[in-house]
């Protein structure tokens, strides 16, 4: 039992002291906290004060990092085949939320785009349009073959040889199409580099 | 049953057909004159209760071009194959659609794709390639290259 | 001011692929829709004209991603009828298991992702889990879960694995109980029934006249299946019943697919009594070097047999999950297909857009286009 709950079935007043604020480093911060009043002045007064002491990338660019690893959301849309495994992936068996991946269907509210599938030359400039409406800091993975390299349709006169003539790419997962596992792979590595990641 | 079919084919079109073959599986090709196309779809339709056009397609055969018809017949419970040869310049073919409206998104592929020009079609414009694409990709003179090739050749141009 | 044009994709949770459904509405109601199709053109049938015979398989999984096994199936059969090679009796009951088991997987997919549209989440994760199954029995003896270029010209690749049967006995049980759990969660739901009952609906006529295949066709009570009408591969040698229902609308074609699942089991069962008891070759004996072994250098006995092949047509139609397929095969005694032309179900399906959906409300598309069963894998090719 945390220590507002306990002050809460006390019976006593929520809030008034906050341990969490004057100290440096705050593992998890109570909803009772948040709510209160003063929090948020004297936060923003004891981040400041950190930020002037430690300089501004070393404190916040960890912790932006952190939050961003942590909840990746994809862009849900179904290109081809991939988009199949990309759908089992979110099922029962491979569960991939746990990781806190969930796919939206506004690319505004995305931060990662996973091609998964073929890029013809008539969905390139939506595949464009779709990832500059996405917030930056925003990464891509291309799924696959056909999204890496143009796969076995790689000759064929409507197929984009590889998404990366479009957008800049972080991740390439081989395969046609990759299991599932190997997709979750490929989310937890490109987790290791949003953690590496410096501004 | 081909045999059948056939007697009833070449009484109903006479000489608009150029010839009957037959094709396991089928109740056989038909080879008809593109001048007759309308007549040959209506008489199939209605005298001979083919009721559902399946697909059409076409064959670039470099000296000549090939428009064909695969249709299946509810009554007959069969498929039949309609075929017309189409001159290289210039090949066109009276549009199926107002028979089988089915045939309108078929037509618009094989036009895009084979060249075939079909008279008559309510709207015909691209549905796989984007609009203003200025080739006919399944004509055999259309080649396919690697991508390391064309990026080469456009780099030279 | 009140009537305006929308875009529904090419990105937008209801269309399950990459494909562009223009409406036109006033205010709620659909006036007017325009498909549009091509998203995915992967000019597999001009690839095909460079690849061998077999090689063409390789596409053919790709081009129907959740039907994978139907499309090598429906190539196949239109390939052999243009090389004139027979296969042994053995590999067509393994083709027809085959078909009947991506049957089960697509529909459940189709489910899984359908209801999933009008609101219910809790079926998709039923439907995924029980997918797996038999992706699993895919796995087991072909090697890959959604790829499997597993069919040949002449015959299958490779014979079931030992156990096999037991196992697809096993998952086959399993399954006939997950459809009556599949129904009480959809079938016993009021989101369900106000959600679909008497929505898309489309007439007989209508569907013969525009070309719909498929469950949609007998959900408006035609009989017509392929398996029954023109019977390929071993479907004149089991007993099965065609699934039809009355209303033609989205509960209806709802109820179709649950039926053909039922009766997938059951030719599925009969199948692998079957092969249990007739042991004996997959491949055909003779069939020519270069079309066993493609990627073999063609020597003097390769180049004699290919120049001395007899040039054939081959025309071949599956009743595959979707609908009708069709594949037109042109060999003109090359070691390549001349032409090869397919008949996509869904592209005709979708290509009646304007008879179910105009007349319905906006709100209404998503159910109507889910219980179509888009693939545009195969609609764009």
């Amino acid at each position: 039992m945390s220590a507002s709950a306990e002050s809460r079935a006390a019976g006593k007043p929520v809030g008034a002291p906050l341990p969490v604020v004057t100290q440096a480093a705050v593992p998890f911060i109570e909803i009772e906290t948040l709510r209160a009043k003063e929090f948020v002045p004297a936060a923003k007064e004891a981040l400041s004060a950190m930020i002037a002491e430690r300089g501004r990338g070393e404190l916040t660019q960890p912790v932006f990092n952190w939050a961003g690893r942590n909840s990746l959301f994809p862009l849900h849309w179904g290109l081809a085949c991939c988009a199949i495994e990309f759908a089992a992936a979110f099922g029962a068996r491979w569960d991939a939320e746990r990781f806190g991946v969930v796919p939206r269907s506004s690319p505004r509210q995305c931060d990662l785009m996973i091609v998964n599938g073929t890029v013809t030359w008539k969905v390139a400039h939506k595949l464009i349009t779709l990832y500059e409406q996405m917030p930056e800091p925003k990464w891509v993975i291309a799924m696959g073959n056909c999204a890496t390299g143009g796969g076995p349709f790689r000759t064929a006169y409507s197929v984009v040889p590889g998404v990366d003539k479009l957008v800049p790419v972080d991740l390439y997962i081989a395969g046609c199409p990759p299991r599932p596992e190997a997709m979750l792979d490929g989310i937890l590595k490109l987790e290791e580099l949003i953690r590496e990641r410096k501004e | 049953m081909e045999a059948e079919f056939s007697a009833q084919v070449s009484a109903r079109l006479g000489d608009r057909v150029a010839g009957i073959e037959s094709f396991p599986g089928t109740l056989g090709r038909v080879r008809f004159r593109a001048d007759a196309a309308l007549d040959v779809f209506r008489s199939m339709r209605d005298d001979l209760a083919f009721d559902h056009l399946s697909m059409v397609g076409g064959i670039d055969w470099v000296d000549h071009r090939e428009a064909f018809y695969v249709l299946w017949s509810d009554a007959r419970r069969a498929y039949v194959i309609l075929s017309a040869d189409l001159p290289a310049q210039n090949p066109h073919i009276e549009s199926a659609t107002s028979i089988w409206p089915s045939a309108n998104w078929h037509e618009r592929e094989t036009w895009e794709l084979v060249d075939i020009h079909f008279d008559h079609h309510p709207d015909l414009r691209h549905l796989l390639m984007p609009d203003g694409y200025a080739f006919h990709p399944l004509l055999r003179s259309f080649k396919l290259h690697e991508p390391e090739e064309l990026e080469v050749k456009t780099r030279n141009v | 001011m009140s009537e305006m044009w929308i875009n529904m994709g090419p990105q937008h949770p209801m269309t399950h692929g990459l494909w562009n459904l223009r409406v036109h509405i006033d205010g709620e109601m659909v006036l007017d829709v325009d498909p549009e199709m091509g998203y995915l053109h992967r000019g597999i049938e001009k690839i095909s004209e460079d690849r061998h015979y077999n090689e063409v398989v390789t596409l053919m999984d790709r081009c129907c991603y959740v039907a994978g096994l139907a499309w090598e199936h429906l190539y196949i059969l239109s390939a052999e009828q243009a090389l004139a090679i027979r296969p042994p009796e053995r590999a067509e009951w393994i083709r027809m298991m085959s078909e009947e088991f991506q049957r089960l997987g697509s529909h459940i997919m189709w489910y899984a992702a359908f209801v999933q549209d009008i609101g219910l989440m809790s079926p998709f994760l039923y439907g995924m889990r029980d997918r797996d199954l038999i992706l699993d029995l895919f796995q087991s003896y072909t090697g890959a879960r959604m790829t499997y270029e597993y069919m040949r010209v002449g015959g299958v690749r490779n014979d079931l694995p030992n156990g096999f049967t037991d196992r697809a006995r096993k998952v086959c049980d399993w399954l006939i109980d997950r459809f009556v759990e599949y129904d009480r969660l959809c079938l016993g739901s009021d989101i369900f029934h106000k959600r679909c009952d008497g929505l898309g609906t489309m007439s007989e006529k209508d569907c013969v006249a525009y070309g719909v295949t498929g469950p949609m066709l007998r959900s408006a009570g035609s009989r017509r299946d392929l398996r029954k009408d023109r019977p390929y591969s071993a479907y004149d040698r089991v007993e099965f019943d065609v699934a039809t229902a009355d209303g033609a609308d989205v509960t209806a074609r709802y109820l179709v697919r649950m039926e053909e699942m039922r009766q997938s089991v059951r030719i599925i069962r009969q199948a692998l009594d079957w092969l249990d008891r007739h042991p004996g070759p997959v491949m055909a004996a003779r069939v020519p070097r270069w079309l066993g072994a493609p990627y073999a250098p063609i020597g003097n006995e390769g180049y004699l047999l290919k120049r001395n092949y007899p040039k054939g047509l081959g025309l071949s139609a599956i009743e595959e999950p979707h609908g009708e397929a069709q594949a037109y095969t042109v060999n003109d005694g090359g070691e390549h297909p001349y032409r090869v032309k397919f008949r996509s179900p869904v592209f005709a399906n979708i290509s009646a857009a304007k008879k179910y959906l105009v007349g319905y409300r906006v709100a209404d598309i998503p159910p109507i286009m889910g219980s179509v069963d888009v693939c545009v894998g195969e609609c764009d090719r």
